[in-house]
């Protein structure tokens, strides 16, 4: 009998777990992740919440359907530099590509100081991969795809073994134009396959079939980097949960917004980059999806960074390069930006302007916050939240930590002093500096992609986003907050683990300008949904219960940036094509302004792109019935004094607990609302309701 | 800041942008019916001012993006050849953008002339905007194009925001608008003072039709056109929501208030600093096709107290192609004074200019009156005019033990070697264009470690190149390599960055024909700091009728232009239709990234990593840095007793005796650079080895003239130096000065032979 879904998130510091049964009734469980073997996390986070539904583990994963699972084992390979000794094969003459970095100095991936300020940047120390682990090889295709030097096979031969000589325990294979002809990387994958049994090999069309060698070179070492960690820990996770009687693959969860099964995770072990942030907008998706909010601003704000991504017209919005150590590279993925505003993020004073600051510099986990007890020594926005008064110094993390707000007004004191102004409008001015930093990301995110922020609902979760997000959702002029689900808030990603579907995404570059042929552009969709049909079909997926949405990215001939346009499906005749161009000029207007562009240009299409799908069940959440605007006695705790700014002044202000709180029970500002694990700040003027879901409104 | 013109060689005034360059006066000559909001407030909290500040910095940088996203130009978009700024209603810089820095230098003078030449007539009104492109009135060179946005709250014009992007193609004689054979201005692109285009909101088709008219690429420029006044548009319109939000008053106090900080952390900073005078001498050569000339260029600066005084007098006079106006000149200056002494006012640099003079040499070839051609000028004359201030900055910042962290040895390409090429691409249309690779640069050594391989441009913290990839699809070239280039870098005991080499050969069409254009090819234009060695120098290699084609089709493909065989021909700097067909190659290497200090001082390790990377050879790291290796150059160990041996023996060669050290150390009273030591001794400023105490002679006279002086050929310099008489017809010579004690290696010269010597620092003392 299969009776539950469960979604599984591993995180820096806890392993989240979700599960939900046929009912929609949600349990939950947080375990303290263990970076030694980070699959031991991942059966304490069973063992607890099998422990809470009253059953034994093997009985939950027994009676489970789908097991989803979000880790954080790459990024943490990453960090630690703890990824496999890579060697790389070249084309002769190009093998300086990763190194070279476009002459770029890694600077997307650096702080704008360090930008500025030459003696302060450098690129990747030590890098991903040395010169020394680099062999060139004899072979050249050019643009149209037509082999220049046929593929020397001695060179090969002798690039394998060098390479295996030195060590290497994985080969990334990256030529020239692969893209345009894949035969030659796909030909010494089989070689390094042969000549080098249990070294871990990849070609980047296997990966990344795009145009620009240095951002595919990158994707490929990064994969090659992350590929036997994560084939291990796939491996060690895989013995634990089917030892435990699971019948169904694991599922991994992709940056791509899809979860793939564990075994082809390992071999595209890069798209688990960042899945974890990922899942947080999936579980948005799919929560908006039941409220009917199809555009959505998700927020998450830890203890270190504060991460956003878009759902927008009831789809996350995608990106199709990121960073990672400084390398940019190629990847489809969900959009998430960041920056390095968390509840950790210390606050200081700027001597030279007498300007308040906050961040970048992060008290982080350890020491963490001066309150947490443990070292830290300069005030950060938990303390400042703590000592506002939004923080219960005896229940935060559920009571785990008790925290000390002595020693918080105590490290704003000097900082006070020197500003010029009391503690406590030192700690409430520092609030306001970090939510206008967080409201100026989200405008980047959304303005810069052609959205309006007032079109969108935040959601707010993540165990600092509800403290802040009345306040950085009004600066955007976002006409309300949710934040999500109670309780389940604090484990978003893990939720979003479980509500995703199966997904492949397929890319083909092949560039021309318009008037398009349509049996060039037919073939090209072709081919790259029979891929996607191939792969559901290696997944178990029937044809029938395939979805398939298509794409390409255009742009204006001569012009470097490209716009992704839908394409819809089945055949396309030359009106269809003209249908295209006109989308592009108006997706181009909507994104930079009506005006910006020029019909009287050409255009071109540079990559197709297919995203084969099959629908996961999913959980279904029920509505519970309506109790009234009235909260219950039992909701309500003792006031509490808090700090408003829009008085100026401490006010005793009611505090409600969230578990308690009822479908449709309405919470007047100022009031905070204290969920386990997180706190909700509801302002003077501001209005909070729950709604039949558990979910807390708030109207702005 | 007051910039005071000092004819020298050609007599002064007007200084209106016509003939001579627009030089504004201190105070300026505006309409009065244009009424300007001068009201602000000092009482603005330091949360508000955060805040505020915050939001202003990131208008700033989002125009930038704005414009980059939108760009039609591969040198928009891979060299982010733009910039941003935000003046007060009187032009004075708040906020500078990150992107290439230059460009903003020359902003402020063309928002002055704007307000003096344009308030009476036509006016300037709310939702117009100015084009602008002329190098007399402030452009770097014709493509360089400005669009000036005034923006008002009620009527008062409250401030600016300007940007500047490089536009594919303005006219003139050779596609791209490089012109290095030009004859003078009339050959180069269309030259445009500010002219409004937009007019109370309305693009003005007339006048962007004759904009547009000059162009070999109207719709690119069009288009580009389209996203310079997005972004001001949306700059625009977030500066008044900060106005409704906060109150004109605090906004303004917000932006005088950035302005006043950056100016206290620059007086703190110069208060750290010695008074003297730096200099820094360096040299462009070959001004047009045929010439083997060479052509000074002098830089000095003056630090006393809180003032900086530039001047550019001794400078060669204008000639040829290689000009810059003096805006050119200023805004490089600017640029450097930025990076080195504002990087922590976030490039607010409006403070500091109230502190720094610019005494322009009118008629020298980098303050070129019209109508000289400057078309190169961001390639060559104002890169000249670039390095030298970072020079002479970093001898300034080198006085300080904190500063010290801040100084940064010449990279970029201190002189752009050009590529300009031409034909008919593999999809059959015409192309015309440069290669733009070069602007992978290096960066030079810092005062603590090494510089950046192929880390960009330093003019431009924010650049990159295209991949392989989009310059094949976009040019009919095969690539045969793209590497970091072996010894590039100056040695030292921290190393410049590696620049790179490439080469190709054409692909999918017959022919391509070519215009080189460098200097910096004879003489090296990266010295190096305190012992540092330079860098390379640029380097044509040419070879025609190769068996290149017969090679792959044994499936081999070369990894250098010496594996194959053909017939080498040299490469003028300034040629002009050179033919490259099918199996010739053409490659080309760039300038990098000058050492810091004495290379025998390098940690002996970090010498073998060097070899063990391909980042220097074996030879160099025997010859140069003096370490033994021993081993296989694939896996070389350094042999500890063998290098301190060599590296002894060269100290008595240097010396022809063992060093020795002086009897008395005189007390220190301040560490000057790496090298040198301000001591007192019998009674008054002397300079002496910062290694043994040596003393140097008195501060009053020029430390060089104290050492032990060994001239050496200047392909000693760097392994990749050539002979520069195949370019010029000058000697060029290096000279080192060590220390006659110990033998310590204080400082190297690269000069014409003919050349006194350079007073490099000049420091001021009482006595």
């Amino acid at each position: 009998m299969s009776d539950f879904i469960v979604g599984i998130d591993t995180g820096g510091t806890f392993t989240d777990c979700v599960v939900i049964d046929l009912d929609g009734r949600i349990s939950t469980a947080k375990a303290p992740s263990t970076p030694r073997d980070f699959s031991q996390g991942v059966l304490d986070s069973l063992d607890l919440v099998a422990s809470g539904l009253g059953l034994t583990t093997e009985a939950l994963l027994r009676r489970t359907a789908r097991l989803a699972l979000g880790t954080t084992v790459g990024t943490n390979a990453l960090l630690q530099r703890r990824g496999a000794r890579v060697g790389l094969i070249t084309t002769r003459g190009h093998r300086d590509v990763i190194h070279i970095m476009r002459g770029a100095r890694g600077v997307p991936g650096l702080s704008s100081e360090a930008v500025l300020h030459f003696p302060e940047s450098n690129k990747p120390d030590p890098p991903l991969v040395p010169k020394t682990l680099i062999a060139e090889v004899s072979e050249r295709v050019d643009c149209k795809g037509e082999v220049v030097v046929e593929l020397n096979e001695e060179d090969t031969r002798a690039a394998i073994e060098r390479l295996v000589a030195k060590g290497v325990e994985a080969i990334a294979i990256c030529f020239l134009w692969s893209f345009k002809h894949p035969d030659h990387e796909r030909r010494v994958k089989a070689m390094a396959e042969r000549l080098a049994p249990g070294v871990f090999v990849c070609c980047s069309v296997d990966l990344v079939p795009r145009w620009g060698e240095y951002e595919r070179t990158a994707a490929t070492v990064i994969n090659a980097y992350l590929g036997p960690v994560t084939a291990a820990y796939m491996d060690r996770v895989g013995r634990r949960v089917h030892g435990a009687s699971l019948a169904t693959p694991v599922q991994v969860m992709q940056c791509g917004g899809g979860v793939v099964p564990a075994a082809q995770a390992a071999r595209r072990a890069f798209l688990t980059l960042d899945s974890g942030p990922v899942a947080g907008v999936l579980a948005s998706q799919y929560l908006g999806q039941i409220l009917g909010q199809k555009h959505v601003i998700a927020t998450d704000m830890g203890g270190t960074s504060f991460d956003v991504g878009l759902v927008y017209d009831g789809a996350p919005v995608a990106s199709y390069q990121s960073v990672v150590n400084q390398y940019e590279y190629f990847v489809p993925r969900i959009d998430i930006r960041s920056i390095g505003s968390g509840g950790g993020s210390v606050i200081w004073l700027d001597e030279a302007s007498g300007s308040l600051r906050v961040g970048p510099l992060s008290a982080g986990a350890e020491p963490g916050p001066v309150c947490y007890g443990r070292g830290g020594r300069e005030p950060t926005v938990t303390d400042a939240a703590l000592v506002l008064g939004y923080l219960d110094p005896d229940n935060f993390l559920g009571g785990r930590l008790r925290l000390s707000r002595e020693a918080a007004l105590a490290s704003f004191e000097p900082l006070a002093s020197r500003v010029g102004l009391g503690v406590v409008e030192t700690a409430s001015g520092a609030c306001r500096v970090v939510e206008h930093q967080m409201a100026d990301l989200i405008r980047k995110v959304t303005v810069q992609k052609g959205y309006d922020p007032r079109d969108f609902v935040v959601f707010a979760y993540g165990g600092a986003g509800p403290v802040h997000a009345s306040v950085y959702a009004r600066e955007l002029g976002a006409h309300s907050v949710i934040v999500p689900l109670g309780g389940v808030c604090s484990l978003w990603s893990a939720l979003g683990a479980a509500s995703a579907d199966l997904l492949h995404i397929h890319e083909f570059v092949d560039i021309q300008a318009n008037p398009f042929d349509p049996g060039r552009v037919n073939a090209a969709f072709r081919a790259l949904e029979d891929q996607g049909i191939a792969q559901l079909r290696e997944d178990a997926v029937e044809r029938t219960a395939a979805r398939i949405a298509r794409s390409v990215d255009m742009r204006y001939k001569g012009q470097i940036n490209e716009v992704e346009v839908a394409v819809p499906d089945g055949a396309l005749d030359a009106p269809a094509l003209e249908v295209l161009v006109a989308d592009f000029h108006r997706r181009y207007e909507s994104l930079y302004g009506s005006g910006a562009g020029f019909r009287e240009a050409r255009v071109e299409i540079v990559t197709y792109r297919v995203r084969t799908s099959a629908v996961s069940p999913k959980p279904r959440l029920q509505p519970a019935p309506d109790q009234g605007p009235a909260p219950g006695p039992d909701a309500r705790a003792e006031t509490r004094p808090v700090y408003w700014a829009e008085s100026g002044d401490f006010e005793a202000t009611p505090i409600f607990l969230g578990e308690r709180l009822r479908a449709g029970n309405r919470v007047k500002g100022p009031a905070v609302i204290q969920v386990p694990a997180t706190t909700i700040v509801v302002h003077p003027g501001q209005a909070a309701q729950v709604d039949p879901y558990g979910n807390v409104l708030i109207a702005l | 800041m007051v910039d005071i013109p000092h004819p020298v060689s050609v007599a002064g005034g007007p200084y209106d942008g016509v003939t001579f360059p627009y030089i504004p006066g201190a105070a300026l000559a505006i309409d009065p019916r244009l009424r300007l909001h001068t009201d602000w407030t000092d009482k603005v909290d330091p949360i508000t001012y955060e805040v505020v500040r915050h939001h202003l910095w990131n208008i700033n940088e989002e125009l930038g993006m704005t414009i980059q996203r939108i760009s039609g130009s591969p040198v928009a978009m891979y060299a982010f050849d733009l910039n941003s700024s935000i003046f007060t209603e009187d032009g004075e810089f708040i906020y500078y953008g990150p992107y290439q820095l230059y460009m903003s230098g020359v902003s402020d003078v063309q928002v002055k002339w704007t307000l003096e030449h344009r308030s009476a007539n036509p006016g300037i009104f709310e939702g117009d905007m100015f084009l602008s492109n002329d190098p007399w009135v402030g452009a770097a060179h014709q493509m360089d194009v400005t669009l000036l946005c005034p923006i008002f709250w009620e009527g008062k014009l409250f401030c600016w925001i300007t940007n500047v992007l490089h536009q594919y193609d303005v006219g003139g004689i050779t596609p791209g608008s490089f012109c290095p054979n030009a004859r003078d201005a009339f050959d180069e692109g269309i030259l445009i003072p500010p002219v409004k285009i937009i007019e109370r909101g309305e693009l003005r088709r007339d006048i962007e039709a004759v904009y547009l008219r000059a162009s070999r690429k109207p719709y690119l420029v069009a288009l580009d056109l389209r996203a310079q006044i997005a972004g001001n548009v949306a700059a625009g319109r977030r500066i008044v929501k900060l106005i409704e939000r906060y109150g004109p008053d605090v906004v303004k106090g917000v932006m005088r208030r950035i302005i006043d900080t950056a100016e206290t952390a620059f007086l703190q900073k110069m208060a750290k600093l010695p008074d003297g005078v730096f200099r820094e001498r360096t040299y462009v050569e070959v001004a047009r096709v045929g010439d083997r000339g060479t052509y000074q260029v002098l830089l000095t600066m003056e630090k006393r107290g809180d003032q900086l005084v530039f001047d550019n007098a001794g400078t060669a006079p204008q000639t040829g192609a290689i000009n810059t106006t003096y805006s050119g000149w200023r805004g490089s200056i600017l640029t450097a004074v930025n990076e080195l002494l504002c990087w922590d006012q976030l490039y607010a640099i409006g403070g500091a200019l109230r502190h720094i003079q610019f005494r322009p040499a009118l008629g020298a070839f980098t303050c070129a009156t019209h109508p000289a051609s400057v078309s190169t000028a961001p390639v060559q004359a104002m890169e000249i005019s670039l390095y030298p201030a970072y020079n002479t900055l970093s001898k300034l910042l080198a006085g300080d033990p904190q500063l010290r962290r801040d100084v940064m040895c010449i990279g970029g390409t201190s002189q752009f070697p050009l590529t300009c090429f031409r034909g008919v691409d593999q999809w059959g249309e015409r192309f015309g264009y440069l290669l733009l690779d070069p602007m992978v640069g290096a960066i030079g050594a810092f005062s603590f470690r090494d510089g950046i391989a192929t880390g960009g441009q330093v003019r431009s913290p924010i650049c990159r190149i295209g991949n392989v990839e989009h310059n094949e699809q976009s040019f009919p070239i095969l690539t045969l390599y793209r590497r970091e280039n072996t010894d590039s870098g100056g040695a030292g005991k921290y190393r410049g960055g590696n620049s790179a080499i490439t080469a190709f050969i054409p692909h999918g069409t017959t022919e391509i024909w070519h215009e080189t254009e460098s200097s910096g090819a004879a003489i090296p234009t990266a010295p190096g700091l305190f012992g540092g060695y330079p860098a390379c120098t640029n380097a044509y290699d040419f070879r025609r009728d190769t068996d290149i084609l017969q090679r792959f089709r044994v499936r081999q493909m070369p990894g250098d232009i010496g594996e194959v065989a053909g017939q080498e021909e040299l490469l003028q700097l300034r040629q002009i239709d050179i033919r490259q067909g099918p199996a010739d190659i053409y490659e080309v290497a760039f300038a990098a990234g000058a050492g810091y200090g004495d290379p025998l001082e390098r940690d002996p390790e970090a010498v073998r990593r060097d070899v063990e990377n391909g980042d220097i050879a074996p030879g160099t790291a025997r010859d140069v840095f003096r370490v033994v290796l021993a081993g296989d150059d694939d896996t070389p160990s350094v042999d500890v007793a063998a290098t301190a041996a060599l590296r002894r023996q060269t100290l008595v060669e240097r010396l022809g005796r063992e060093p020795r050290a002086p009897a008395v150390r005189h007390p220190v009273v301040r560490r000057v650079t790496e090298a040198l030591d301000l001591v007192s001794a019998a009674g008054r400023s002397q300079l002496a080895c910062a290694g043994c105490g040596w003393l140097l002679g008195p501060a009053s006279e020029n430390y060089k003239t104290h050492a032990l002086r060994i001239d050496r050929a200047i392909q000693t310099a760097n392994p990749l130096i050539g002979d520069p008489r195949r370019f010029i017809d000058t000697e060029v010579a290096f000279r080192q000065f060590h220390c006659p004690g110990c033998g310590r290696l204080l400082e190297n010269e690269v000069s014409r032979a003919h050349d006194p010597l350079l007073w490099d620092i000049q420091l001021t003392v009482d006595d």
